[in-house]
């Protein structure tokens, strides 16, 4: 039986389709059967971001309104072997689905996948709730800003009352010279206050998106941080033991060096 | 009109409920129903507050009035001032000498009453508050998040968000915190805004009404 992990925010545009490509790729390079899905009904992207969107035929709709298998409707990734794509439409509204039927789709993926990874929308309303219907475990996004924390700490609260556990974080687009300069709310400031696991650490990287342009998720991109980091969070999904970098904020980028170097 | 069962009377922090003490909940409802419709001025809308003695009343009955007066008549319950029975009527109660804001009814030991505890944190979007006592968190409570007490708040973690002591006026009430970094803190109706970004001290404080009527915050070495 497989995992089912909704990638949530609260804020926009801090990371969570990025980071569900990156991840769902990463986890199918390390030989995960993996199922992404597109909750941000409506405004899809996750098909561009993995450079699918011409081979998008079907969409959850479409399985919801049984005009097609659930089998039917995923599309197979171009590059890696066992990774599918279910997109969202784009015709529809957010609340044109229901909190049961996501449910439901997650009950039988997860017969069949290692991870059921769910790309969620912005916001507390209903796009998110059903994005989290079917989940049991969460990951938070967070850029390391005042209100994006916030929003994030606001997600948690209603993610703990409808018993997801664990919930665990990524901090995204940590810049290490702007925590260095004091303009940056630190790695333990931002744990401090939200208090649940530190799943890792993506740091600011200008491949993120160049490789969204291209429709090739940064992971395939050996050696960029950003790409490695998001490896190093898969394989802590998969239950390996992976250290988080030790990186003091005065030298993010020669600790991951360091870190390299070590293994 | 002395020995009704309630009394509806105008203060100046809004409208008081008055219930006589050892009334059962139907009783007060069927006043409460006399009283309303025997009024000439519509109610819908506003809220009020209920003062009432120390009676067989449950928290559970509490509640039930509560949502009563909101399905029945659109009122919404501001508070409960529950006061011991051997007290004056809560509004003779209310002390002249010392300058209570508002002319909050105040000081009664049940404010004090007992503390409600909650072993989490609060974070951003969410309320505790209890109306007979003190709240107690073992945990954070996190901008965004809010503690409402009538008696004291302690804060077993780091406050960062919205504390309310002395919800009802008691203004002795404390608000104490391991670490203590609001956005914003309450006592009575005294507010203190912290200056921005201020950062922990790395021990215990402990914010109380001083003498010159403002919020003190000060180093908490015991009580
Ligand atoms: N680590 C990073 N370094 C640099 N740019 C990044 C990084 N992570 C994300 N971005 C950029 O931020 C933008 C928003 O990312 P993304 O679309 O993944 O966010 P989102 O949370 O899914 O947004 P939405 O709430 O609109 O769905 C994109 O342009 C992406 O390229
Ligand atoms: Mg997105």
């Amino acid at each position: 039986m497989g995992k089912v992990i909704v990638i949530t925010s609260g804020k926009g545009g801090v990371g969570k389709t990025t980071s569900t490509a990156n991840i769902g790729t990463a986890l199918a390079l390390l030989g995960k059967t993996v199922v992404i899905i597109d909750a941000d009904v409506g405004l899809r992207n996750l098909d561009v971001v993995m450079g699918l969107e011409s081979r998008v035929v079907f969409t959850s709709m479409d399985v919801i309104e049984k005009k097609c298998d659930l089998e039917k409707a995923l599309v197979k990734d171009r590059r890696v072997e066992d990774l599918m794509l279910l997109a969202a439409s784009q015709r529809n509204r957010k609340d044109d689905i229901k909190p049961e039927q996501m449910q439901d789709i997650c009950e039988r993926l997860k017969v069949e996948y290692d991870f059921v990874l769910i790309d969620s929308p912005a916001g507390i309303e209903q796009g998110f709730h059903n994005a989290a219907a079917g989940a049991e475990e969460a990951i938070i996004i967070t850029t390391p800003d005042v209100s994006a924390i916030r929003d994030a700490d606001r997600i948690i609260g209603l993610l703990q009352n409808q018993d997801i556990n664990p919930i665990s974080l990524i901090l995204n687009r940590l810049s290490p010279t702007l925590v260095k300069k004091g303009n940056m709310i630190s790695k333990n400031d931002v744990l401090d206050i939200l208090n649940i696991d530190l799943l890792g650490i993506v740091p600011e990287d200008e491949g993120v998106i160049a490789s969204t342009n291209r429709g090739v998720p940064l992971v395939h991109n050996d050696g960029s941080p950003g790409a490695e980091a998001y490896m190093r969070i898969a394989r802590r999904m998969t239950g390996q033991r992976v250290p988080i970098p030790e990186m003091r904020e005065d030298n993010f980028f020669s600790n991951i060096l360091n870190w390299f170097s070590r293994k | 009109m002395e020995n009704a069962v309630v009394k509806l009377r105008g203060y100046k922090d809004g409208l008081h409920l008055i219930i006589r003490p050892k009334v059962s909940l139907i009783d007060i409802q069927n006043a409460i129903k006399e009283l309303i419709s025997g009024m000439n001025q519509p109610l819908s809308g506003t809220s009020v507050h209920i003062d009432m003695s120390t009676s067989p009343l449950t928290s559970d009955d509490l509640r039930n009035l509560e949502t009563h007066l909101s399905d029945n008549y659109n009122l919404v319950v501001s508070g409960f001032n529950v006061l011991d029975e051997n007290d004056e009527s809560p509004i003779l109660a209310a002390p002249a000498a010392h300058s209570i804001p508002q002319g909050l009814p105040a000081d009664n030991q049940q404010d004090y009453g007992h503390a409600q505890i909650v072993r989490q944190t609060i974070r951003s979007g969410q309320t505790t508050s209890c109306l007979t006592g003190s709240v107690i968190i073992y945990g954070d409570v996190n901008p965004g998040g809010e503690v409402i007490a009538s008696g004291d708040v302690i804060v077993l973690g780091a406050l960062r968000g919205n504390a309310h002591a002395g919800a009802h006026g008691k203004l002795t009430s404390v608000i104490m915190a391991m670490e203590l970094v609001p956005l914003q803190l309450q006592i009575g109706s005294y507010v203190n805004r912290p200056p921005l970004g201020q950062k922990p001290r790395g021990y215990p404080e402990i914010a109380r009404v001083g003498a010159e009527d403002i919020i003190i915050v000060e180093e908490f070495i015991k009580f």
